[in-house]
């Protein structure tokens, strides 16, 4: 049985982040980073200069006058919303293939209503800045994507065994492949630079026991997980795991809150496929 | 994919009377007197905080009565009181209500208790509706209090990156000057192995010219002295060939040695006075012949108002007025060539005065006019197979007469001829000097020869050639090949004048000639030496180098010489310093031995 580090390796000869994204990502973290230097990275790559430029002038940003240099456009995006940018970009591309066991297509749509879901639980509800949460979400599954790269028939035999009620997800992936796509992904986007915040959320978003503050990002993760997977935006057919019981208070506790999340998500749905959504 | 509700994802969690339940509690709390019971769609009952007791078929009945009704319906309790039953359609569930303080026949459509009752109720689904407003609000507030501290972070980090780049701009300015100061540290190093190069250069143009004037000074001399014995026609012929070839090779030297001492920086002009009439009549003395020869009209006029005699550098004056008139009379086959001196100015005391040397030859296209003022250049590459030339004289002229501060320019015209001119400051000499001058001339013409020579020479070729020399114009001579071997002589012979090479093995001219003097200095040792014991003057002694600086010329001095020649040695020079040094012997000839 394969290591998770052992797939990682094989992954990382096989396909990798591209420059560009990890560039950026790294450049996040750096406190020394400038715009200059985003400016730099991000010019070399035209299909970032266009979603960019298109970002920073949709209704969101609400700008009086059209932006149309990269300095500018980098400095009203901010860093991390350009992070954001660069990694669904980055990523789309790897999230390709359809078929009845395992939906590439559909988990790249799982994935992303995770990340919207969660980016508005945490600005709506917790009142934090959703930008770190939105990428947990868009990169959380990116352990399936390696898996269903190297091991195809062993996570189709997962999903099937999954799906026949054999256990959790994560238990029948332990089963048939010897690792999970959490422990996967955790180790994949530390690789990536990614901040910690995000990297313990990707690692426990199957771990409902482990909650130990509500507002963390890692109890966002799973909340959103578990409202997309009700939503039926999630690829793997097979039941979905309850909330924790501190995660159901919670929702009790706000229930109006979370009736209004429910009822604006098309909308925020539209507007992130307006910005993020590619031209093919 | 049907839009998704909050009853959907959270069936599992939500209490589905949750609503029914918390509308009961806000209606409890308006109406205190009241007792209530809520009957939901699925018929589960909920009891307000006073709660009304009912038997079932009766309780369904009234249920079915108000779903069915528009408004009030009234019934009874079970234990017979009056109570009245509604249909909250946006509930789905049917309100019982039992007011004591109500009585019966208020309850018709329209009463004002019926009014009351349906604001009432009206009122607490709007208190429920307003707890998601208030939920909407908040999240509104907060998401606009990210987008502040958002907009705050982005101000933040723009003031950081502002001040990243100013240390980033610092940073390359100082990068930026420490470059720019080893840089220049790095071309003043160049330039002061650059200055060093030259100065071996020049030096090295030094020695190559005394190497090349000690053969050439043999050439010369042998071929003169070959001239002069009995020849056959065309042996004579062969003689003047390569007595011509010798001048005009040592002239070449000597134009590539001016050239390198002029861009050495090295050439410096005399400041001596000399007559203007005499320098021009000597350059026009040159060409008469020549001029004759190929038909040309040569005249010389010069301006009374021009200085007749002037300070300067006679020599470089004639040099450049020589080469001006040799170009016109290479290019001229007809018409003629005129030097001429004008008058142009006064300007602090000196009298600027305009040369110009006019010929009517081919002239020079104006494209190529700038050309021939570069070194090894002509108008053009024919005009060299054609005229011959090195092309190095205009190059001389042009830094000459910017020494003598003028410019050489010139006008010309293809077909018609050209004109070269430079305008310069003349000084007018003092007239004491000029009769001392004159006094040499008159006292040199008068000399009569005689006397012993000391001839210090170490190569035995120009030996020979000044001992013939030297033999010829009446005077003894005796050699010493280096400046150990003259002492020796002076040893033991008296001697009217040493004739001392500067670079000789062993020792020296130089340091020959600071021997003699220490020797005349110190009378016990003077009376050692038969050659300056007698003497009450210090021995004449004259240098002789193929160095011609100026420089070379003054270390002879500073040595104790108190004459300088340069080699080639010539004929008429030799006489004349010799004339001038010699002691003069009246009534004494000397026959010559040719």
């Amino acid at each position: 049985m394969p290591s998770a580090k052992d797939l990682l390796r094989k992954f990382t000869e096989l396909k990798t982040l591209p420059h560009v994204a990890i560039k950026v990502t790294q450049m996040v973290n750096d406190d020394r980073s400038t715009m200059q230097d985003f400016e730099e990275i991000i010019k070399l790559d035209p299909v970032l200069v266009t979603r960019l430029l298109r970002l920073v002038n949709s209704p969101y940003f609400g700008l009086s006058q059209k932006v149309e240099s990269i300095s500018k456009a980098v400095v009203f995006a901010g860093m991390k919303q350009l992070r954001n940018l660069v990694a669904v970009e980055a990523l789309r591309g790897m999230f390709k293939g359809d078929d009845v066991d395992f939906s590439a297509q559909k988990l790249w749509l799982h994935s992303a209503t995770v990340a919207i879901l969660a980016g508005m639980i945490a600005k709506r509800i917790f009142g934090k800045d959703g930008e770190d949460v939105f990428l947990a979400g868009i990169i959380h599954d990116i352990g399936l994507i390696v898996e269903n790269q190297l091991v195809p028939e062993k996570l189709r035999e997962a999903c099937k065994a999954f799906r026949e009620g054999k256990g959790t997800l994560i238990e029948c992936e332990r089963n048939a492949i010897g690792t999970d796509h959490a422990e996967v992904g955790y180790l994949l986007t530390k690789e990536w630079g990614m901040p910690q915040e995000v990297l313990s959320a990707i690692k426990s978003h199957h771990q409902g026991k482990q909650v130990k503050s509500v507002s963390s990002a890692s109890s966002i993760l799973l909340l959103a997980e578990f409202m997309a997977g009700k939503m039926q935006y999630w690829p793997i057919v097979g039941p979905i795991e309850g909330l924790p019981p501190e995660l159901t208070a919670h929702v009790k506790e706000r229930v109006a809150d979370y009736k209004i999340i429910i009822r604006d998500l098309p909308d925020e749905m539209a507007k992130a496929k307006e910005l993020y959504e590619s031209d093919e | 994919m049907t839009e998704p509700t909050f009853d959907a994802i959270f069936d599992d969690l939500i209490d589905v009377n949750e609503e029914l339940q918390s509308f009961l509690r806000i209606l409890d709390g308006l109406l205190p007197e009241a007792s209530l019971l809520l009957v939901s769609e699925a018929g589960v009952l909920l009891d307000g905080s006073r709660s009304l007791a009912f038997a079932q078929p009766l309780r369904e009945k009234l249920v079915q009565e108000a779903r069915a009704a528009d408004g009030f319906v009234v019934g009874k309790t079970e234990n017979n009181v009056r109570c009245h039953a509604v249909y909250l359609a946006k509930l789905s569930a049917v309100l019982i209500i039992s007011c004591a303080a109500a009585p019966d026949d208020a309850w018709g459509p329209g009463s004002a208790l019926a009014t009351l009752l349906q604001n009432t109720i009206d009122l607490a689904m709007h208190r429920q509706e307003r707890e998601m407003l208030v939920a909407d609000h908040e999240q509104s507030v907060r998401q606009i209090n990210i987008l502040q501290q958002q907009h705050g972070k982005l101000i933040e980090d723009n003031y950081r990156q502002y001040r990243l780049n100013q240390d980033r701009e610092k940073e390359y300015a100082r990068k930026l000057e420490s470059e720019i100061a080893k840089q220049t540290a790095e071309l003043r190093e160049a330039n002061v192995r650059l200055e060093e190069i030259s100065r071996l250069k020049s030096d090295f143009l030094a020695n190559m010219s005394h190497e090349l004037r000690t053969p050439m000074n043999a050439i010369i001399g042998f071929s003169e002295l070959l001239s002069e014995t009995p020849l056959a026609e065309d042996q004579l012929d062969y003689t003047r060939t390569i007595a011509q070839s010798a001048a005009s090779l040592l002239s070449l030297i000597n134009d590539i040695l001016d050239l390198a001492k002029i861009e050495a920086g090295k050439l410096e002009l005399e400041h001596l006075p000399f007559d203007l009439a005499e320098v021009i009549g000597n350059v026009a003395a040159m060409f008469k012949i020549p001029a004759r020869e190929k038909g040309v009209v040569f005249t010389c006029k010069i301006d009374s108002n021009v200085p007749k005699r002037n300070m300067g550098d006679s020599n470089r004056l004639r040099q450049v007025l020589i080469n001006l008139v040799g170009n016109a009379m290479k290019f001229t086959e007809q018409g003629g060539i005129d030097i001429e001196v004008a008058y142009e100015r006064e300007a602090a005391g000196r009298i600027v005065s305009r040369f110009s040397v006019r010929d009517s030859g081919i002239g020079i296209p104006a494209d190529r006019v700038g050309a021939i003022f570069e070194k090894f250049t002509q108008a053009d590459g024919s005009t060299t197979r054609k005229y011959g030339g090195t092309g190095l004289g205009l190059a001389i002229c042009l830094q000459l007469v910017e020494l003598m501060g003028g410019r050489l320019a010139v006008e010309s015209e293809v077909g018609k001829g050209s004109t070269f001119y430079f305008v310069i400051p003349l000084e007018e000499a003092p007239a004491e000097i000029i009769s001392l001058q004159e006094h040499k001339v008159i006292g040199r013409d008068k000399a009569a020869h005689g006397g012993r020579i000391l001839l210090v020479e170490d190569n035995a070729v120009n030996q020979r050639l000044a001992s013939i020399l030297i033999t010829r114009e009446g005077y003894e001579v005796e050699v010493a090949s280096d400046g150990a071997e003259a002492l020796e002589h002076l040893r033991h012979q008296p001697f009217d004048l040493v004739l001392m090479d500067v670079q000789m093995p062993n020792m020296d001219g130089m340091e020959a000639t600071r021997r003699i003097r220490k020797i005349e200095a110190d009378p016990a040792q003077k009376q050692s030496y038969v050659g300056l014991r007698a003497l009450t003057q210090p021995l004449g002694i004259v240098g002789l180098t193929a160095h011609a600086r100026k420089e070379d010329e003054t270390a002879c001095y500073e040595a104790g010489m108190n004459g300088f020649l340069t080699k080639p040695i010539v004929k008429a020079k030799l006489s004349m310093i010799l004339s001038e040094r010699m002691p003069q012997v009246s009534c004494k000839e000397t026959e010559d031995p040719s």
